[in-house]
Formats: structure tokens, C-alpha cells, sequence
């Protein structure tokens, strides 16, 4: 970079004319400068040596003013949040350990230091367990014959960290956040959105907490299969299982269907049959496949989780929750 | 250009906006524009008049103005899922800056590229998709009573 030096040193701040960031030309054009074709390919190989520059966040970009952001943020998710619980949600411990850390580097003293700053670990305590309640309860009442476990795997889904992060991120939580990294880590957005839930039961009442979860959480379910959130290993026995628990006779497989069994890609259909009368079918490339495949729909049928189910009402803010609706949904 | 030499994408929703509840996708909007340039007048016009009103009447977005020494006046609006979108208002009117400040506020921060179909299901088949042995004939009789 040497080259680089001497051509800084010497001339006026170089910059660019493609990259200003205003309109106004800042080079001096009085004539074509002879360095500026080295200067800038200089600078181009630099930029593709060292990759693009880390990301930094939105509160350390231009225009971001805190208190704005969090009053819009209330208003726009139609939610009369208290502040003060809001912005406590939003400050995560490591922040407070890492700012800690940073003024006692820079020589304050002990009562310094200390930040008048609550972090949010009761409030994402208190905003996970009524989540998880609160979903679990929906479960239930939409599908009254879901198991226990299918119950916990469908709750356990929806308030894992891909769903609850990815719903967070479009709905700017990320960016409210003060954590001590950036990107904010998976976990830490996680709790920080927990947290922000609690906020909101602590500040509006159950109900209102109730329907922003019904709203942003539990519309993620729209579209999935049953199966892609509860891992199964073994169908056919759950489904003996749950026939014996009602008191049907077992599963008997027969072969329903049959093509191209001497392809690569051959086809069979299995229906189940419980008491002579059909179950489900499904189709597989093998027979037991086919079979584990018609057991999955069976169980399917007696969940209530078709695809052809009666969609869930995500209507009537003043009814109530558990209430199966006479309306259908608007396609989604 | 062609369908296939320019991106596309399906119709979609962020977050199944309007499903639950609906929420605007807008979240931010800096007005950028210089103090005394010609091409800002219209965006110091909709400073003096518009833009409280819009503000009052969209309390989740956020309004920054920052007068800078530019030579374009731009409206950066930046949305929900992330995406920034900038507009150059150079010489427009007061009035065009209101519509076109309306105009994003009520877009989902979707990119505006060819969308292959006007519409989107998340239940494609009511009665079950139709597969080639949908009410096909079984080809052998059925097994009638077997005495043993």
C-alpha cells in the first residue's frame, strides 16, 4: 500500500466522484488526474482482499432516535405497551455486563458503573411460561385429540428459536435490542422477544398478550404438516396405540394399489383397515413404506391436522379464544 | 427483458401480514433534502404542511428529516423485512411527495419485480389432489366371502 500513501499525501482528499455521498462532485476537475485510475484500482483490490466491512447496527446507523423507535414500535403492532417495561425488555444482560466491563476499562469508578439499567431475564421468564401456556391451551382446544407430546412437540416448534427469531426479525425486534454482539445472537433474541410478551401481559392483561400471540405465532402454523414439527419414529405403533384407546380394532394393512414394481420407480398404495373399514391410504416406493405413509394419515385424520381442516379463526378480537368460529378464513 | 432474465418471485405476505392482525410495514422514512436547492422546494413545502399530518395518521413509522447539502432531495423508506427502498423527488411538487410518501407506506417492503401468480393457497385441495388411481376401477374383482 505504499503507492496508496504517497498518492494520499500528496494530493487533496481524493475521493471518487462514483462514491460521494452527496451529489456535489468533490474532486477538483480541473483536469483528469493521471493517479486517480491507479488510486481507485488500488482501493478496489484492497476492498476484495479484506471482504465487505461487518455489520453494524441499525443504532449506530444515521437517523435512529431510541424513544421514537420504541413508541413507534407500540403503536404499529396496535399494542398500548408501558415504556418503561418495553424498554427494560429490550436490554439484555450481556449488554449490561459488556457496558459494565467498557466504563470500568475506561477508568470510572465502581458507583459509575453501575447502570441504572434493569436487564430483561424476569421478564422473559415470566413471557416464556405464559407463551408456552398460552400455546398449549390452543393446541388443545384446536385439536382436542392431539397427544400430550404432539401438544409439546407443536408448542416446543413454535417457540423455538427459528420460528421465534424469524418472527422477531420482521417485526424489528432485532434492531431495538441491546445485546453486546451484533448480529444479536439466536438465543439472546429469542429471550429478548419473550421478554417483550411479558412486557406486554404485565402492561395489557392476558387477553391482549393472548391475541398477539394467537397473531404472530401461531399464524406460523399455516401451511405446515403436523409431522415436519413432531418427529415420529414410529406411527403404526402410535396409531395401535391410540385405536386401542378408543376402543377400535387394530390397523390391518392391505395392498391397494400397485404400479411399476419392476421399475425404478415403483408405486404402491396401502389402506389400513380398521374392523373391515378403510382408514387412510398412502402410497409409497415400497410396500412398507407405503405403509408407514398410510399410518402417518391415519394418524393425520384423527388429529384433525388435514390439509382440508376447517382453517382457525383469527378474527373476532372480543370473542372468545377457545370459540370454534362459523367463519371460515379469507385465503391466507 | 424476459421473464427469465429478470427475477421473480410468488406472492407472499411477510409474516402472514393481515391473516391476524395487520400491521403497517413501514417503518422508517428519512426525508433527505438540502436547506436551500431548487430541486428540494417540494420537499420543504411537504415539511411545512404534510408531513406532521402523515405522521400523526401513521404512529408506527418514524420520521426523520435531515437536511443535508445534497444535490437530489431522496425519501429513503426502509420496511419491515429489511429491505430499503430510496426515492429521488427532485423537482417534484408538494402534492406528488404526498402521494408518493402514501404510495410506500401502504407497500410491504416486498421487491416490485414480476410475480409468476396473482394468487397463493396454503390449502391447494379440498377433496384430496387428484393422483392417477383417484377413482380408478380396481383391476381384480373384489375377494368375496372364501370358504375355508
Amino acid at each position: 500500500m505504499a503507492a496508496c500513501r504517497a498518492l494520499v499525501s500528496r494530493a487533496v482528499i481524493p475521493l471518487h466522484y462514483h462514491h460521494a455521498s452527496r451529489g456535489v462532485m468533490l474532486t477538483h476537475v480541473r483536469e483528469k488526474k493521471r493517479w486517480m485510475k491507479a488510486y481507485t484500482l488500488i482501493m478496489e483490490r484492497k476492498r476484495k482482499m479484506e471482504g465487505p466491512p461487518p455489520p453494524k447496527p441499525r443504532s449506530q446507523q444515521p437517523n435512529f432516535d431510541y424513544h421514537a423507535e420504541v413508541e413507534a414500535f407500540s403503536a404499529r403492532l396496535q399494542e398500548s405497551f408501558s415504556l418503561d417495561l418495553l424498554k427494560t425488555a429490550f436490554v439484555s444482560s450481556c449488554y449490561l455486563r459488556s457496558e459494565e466491563e467498557r466504563r470500568r476499562a475506561l477508568g470510572l469508578d465502581s458507583e459509575m458503573t453501575a447502570l441504572n439499567l434493569k436487564d430483561n431475564g424476569e421478564l422473559s421468564v415470566h413471557g416464556q411460561q405464559f407463551t408456552k401456556g398460552f400455546l398449549g391451551d390452543w393446541c388443545r382446544g384446536s385439536f382436542h385429540s392431539l397427544p400430550e407430546e404432539g401438544v409439546a412437540a407443536v408448542v416446543g416448534h413454535l417457540t423455538g428459536s427459528d420460528v421465534m427469531c424469524h418472527v422477531a426479525r420482521k417485526l424489528a425486534v432485532e434492531e431495538l435490542t441491546m445485546s453486546a454482539e451484533f448480529p444479536v445472537p439466536d438465543d439472546t433474541l429469542r429471550g429478548t422477544f419473550f421478554a417483550v410478551i411479558g412486557a406486554l401481559e404485565q402492561s395489557s392483561g392476558p387477553v391482549q398478550a393472548g391475541l398477539f400471540i394467537r397473531d404472530f405465532l401461531v399464524t406460523q402454523l399455516i401451511g405446515k404438516d403436523l409431522f415436519d414439527m413432531w418427529r415420529v419414529v414410529d406411527p403404526m405403533g402410535l396409531l395401535v396405540k391410540e385405536l386401542t384407546r378408543k376402543g377400535l380394532a387394530l390397523p390391518e394393512p392391505r395392498l391397494i394399489r400397485s404400479a411399476g414394481a419392476s421399475t425404478v420407480l415403483p408405486l404402491y398404495f396401502v389402506g389400513l383397515y380398521s374392523d373391515r373399514k378403510l382408514l387412510a391410504q398412502g402410497p409409497g416406493e415400497t410396500v412398507l413404506a407405503a405403509e408407514e405413509e398410510a399410518a402417518r394419515v391415519a394418524l393425520r385424520k384423527l388429529y384433525g391436522f388435514t390439509e382440508d381442516r376447517r382453517p382457525w379463526d383469527f378474527t373476532a378480537p372480543t370473542g372468545q379464544l377457545q370459540k370454534p368460529s362459523t367463519q371460515a378464513l379469507a385465503s391466507g | 427483458m424476459t421473464a427469465r432474465g429478470t427475477p421473480s418471485r410468488f406472492l407472499q405476505s411477510v409474516l402472514h401480514n393481515g391473516v391476524g392482525r395487520y400491521v403497517c410495514q413501514l417503518k422508517r422514512i428519512s426525508l433527505v433534502f438540502s436547506k436551500k436547492g431548487q430541486g428540494s422546494l417540494g420537499v420543504r413545502d411537504f415539511i411545512e404542511e404534510g408531513v406532521v399530518d402523515f405522521a400523526k395518521n401513521n404512529p408506527g413509522t418514524v420520521i426523520y428529516i435531515s437536511p443535508q447539502s445534497c444535490r437530489i432531495p431522496k425519501i429513503v423508506a426502509e420496511y419491515l423485512n429489511g429491505n430499503v427502498k430510496e426515492e429521488m423527488v427532485t423537482n417534484k411538487t408538494s402534492q406528488q411527495i404526498a402521494e408518493l410518501i402514501t404510495k410506500m407506506s401502504n407497500q410491504s417492503g416486498l421487491d416490485i419485480i414480476r410475480i409468476r401468480k396473482p394468487f397463493h393457497t396454503d390449502s391447494p385441495s379440498i377433496q384430496g389432489q387428484w393422483h392417477p388411481f383417484t377413482n380408478r376401477p380396481p383391476s381384480i374383482q373384489p375377494v368375496g366371502q372364501q370358504t375355508k
